[in-house]
């Protein structure tokens, strides 16, 4: 199941850490939802925990980066963007890939029922 | 067995220095990710899904450089992505070599031809081959027709233009062991230097996750593909690794051997499993709970992991640490009997 397009409800039962954990595994653009009520669309490639202060790092959306934001200015993730890893392009080969073998299989099983004709 | 003697030589020594300054844990081989792009999607591949801003951008090669040093592995393999995609490959793979390191270059060889100008032969660079089987299951395995035939003749043209080429091939669930035998002979038919062979992981990220092979069934399927090996076989890995994969040796996962840097910085704990960046080489080596990962950690994410870049840094390791592993290793070399 992809998170995809989850707008998370931060609070005593859903941590901010937690959060981050679903983010930082998520292979799609995010929007970071800063305390200040800023929002910066971007991929979160990391967070750290195990220094005094726990950050997250991202890139940007135009690919600017990397940046640094500690859990202390994070208020929210939202995965609005695209999940990469969703397996959309593979299913569509499994599918083409599977029809082709049906007709195949009907080509060489379903024969011409009027052989001689013409 | 067809690892060169100077590239043995190189690595042999790089481990007896290592023991000498008490090392406990030291990397084997840099994989190196200078971008994650590629022209290829396979079923099987955990690496590529990323949006569109991480997939256009690559490391430059002064941070690719500076990684190699920060870690000194004798071995650089360039995976990716598709490395003949990347822009300075060519700098990358020159600097490398004025280096001395031994570089296996992983490529899918859609590129390779129209690419092979920009490399000069050499016994440091390789070319590794991207190639899961034959015709059928290869084309199969990278979800697109056509490819096994683009990479046949461009492994044909690195051979003759003197290059060392070599194989990757990476087996899924329901792979044939007599089919792959009939892979082995074609690929030595081709005049490749060597092969190399491993189970899939199980990537999250994978699209099919149906196929990966769980440990019993990769015991079975490497005893009936490796059995009675033909002499012309010639594969480019250490001979104790292949006989773990039959299930006739039991080695503990060494996490740290292949360490994997890419524009994200140093990847926790491996070349797998994503588990968070360091943003330095010691800071990976250092803080890593290492003890998290291998078999006898119990995590399941390693549960059936049988991966070269875990186990075959413990077969090396074994070869050179005792008597027994460097006699097992050098009958094996010598018998080809697995």
């Amino acid at each position: 199941m992809s998170l995809e397009g989850w707008v998370p409800d931060v609070g005593d039962y859903l941590t901010l850490a937690e959060v981050v954990e679903f983010a930082f595994d998520y292979r799609g653009n995010t929007t970071i939802v800063k305390r200040d009520g800023t929002e910066i669309v971007g991929y979160i490639f990391n967070r750290n925990t195990y220094g005094s202060e726990s950050f997250i790092e991202y890139f940007d959306e135009s690919g600017e980066g990397p940046f640094t934001l500690s859990y202390s200015e994070l208020a929210n993730v939202k995965f609005t963007g695209k999940d990469t890893a969703a397996g959309n392009s593979w299913r569509a080969w499994l599918e083409r890939k599977e029809r082709e073998k049906a007709e195949r299989a009907g080509a060489v099983s379903v024969p011409d029922p009027h052989p001689h004709r013409g | 067995m067809s690892v060169p003697l100077s590239q043995m030589w190189t690595v042999a020594t790089y481990v007896l220095r290592q023991k000498v300054a008490r090392r406990k844990r030291y990397p084997f081989v840099l994989m190196l990710e200078p971008l994650f792009r590629c022209n290829l999607a396979c079923a099987g591949c955990g690496k590529i899904q990323y949006p569109a801003q991480i997939l256009k951008k690559n490391l430059s090669v002064e941070k690719c450089l500076a990684a190699v040093e920060e870690c000194g592995a004798p071995i650089v393999s360039i995976p990716g992505g598709e490395p003949l995609m990347y822009p300075e490959i060519d700098q990358l793979v020159a600097e490398l070599v004025k280096r001395k390191k031994y570089v296996y270059l992983c490529t899918n060889a859609i590129l390779l031809k129209e690419k092979l100008d920009l490399f000069t032969p050499s016994k440091y660079l390789s070319f590794s081959v991207h190639m899961d089987g034959l015709r059928e299951e290869h084309d199969e395995a990278v979800c697109r027709d056509g490819v096994y035939d683009q990479a046949v003749p461009a492994i044909r043209e690195a051979v003759k233009r003197g290059f060392r080429v070599t194989t990757n091939s990476t087996l899924f669930d329901g792979a044939s062991p007599l089919r792959m035998r009939e892979f082995f002979d074609e690929m030595m038919n081709l005049g490749v230097e060597g092969m190399m062979v491993s189970p899939g992981y199980s990537y999250s990220k994978a699209p099919d996750q149906e196929h990966f092979l769980l440990q019993s069934r990769t015991h079975e399927l490497f005893a009936k593909m490796l059995a009675n090996p033909k002499k012309r076989w010639r594969f480019n890995q250490s001979p104790l690794f292949l006989r773990f994969l039959m299930g006739k040796h039991d080695f503990e996962c060494t996490p740290w051997g292949n360490p994997t840097y890419n524009m994200f910085g140093w990847q926790r704990p491996c070349y797998l499993l994503q588990e968070g960046y360091a943003r330095t080489f010691k800071e990976l080596m250092e803080t890593t709970p290492w003890e998290n990962y291998g078999k006898k950690s119990g995590n399941d994410k390693c549960r059936d992991c049988m991966v070269h870049c875990g186990y075959e840094a413990t077969a090396v390791d074994y070869t050179f640490s005792s008597l027994k592993g460097f006699v097992e290793t050098v009958g094996v070399t010598l018998t080809g009997k697995l």
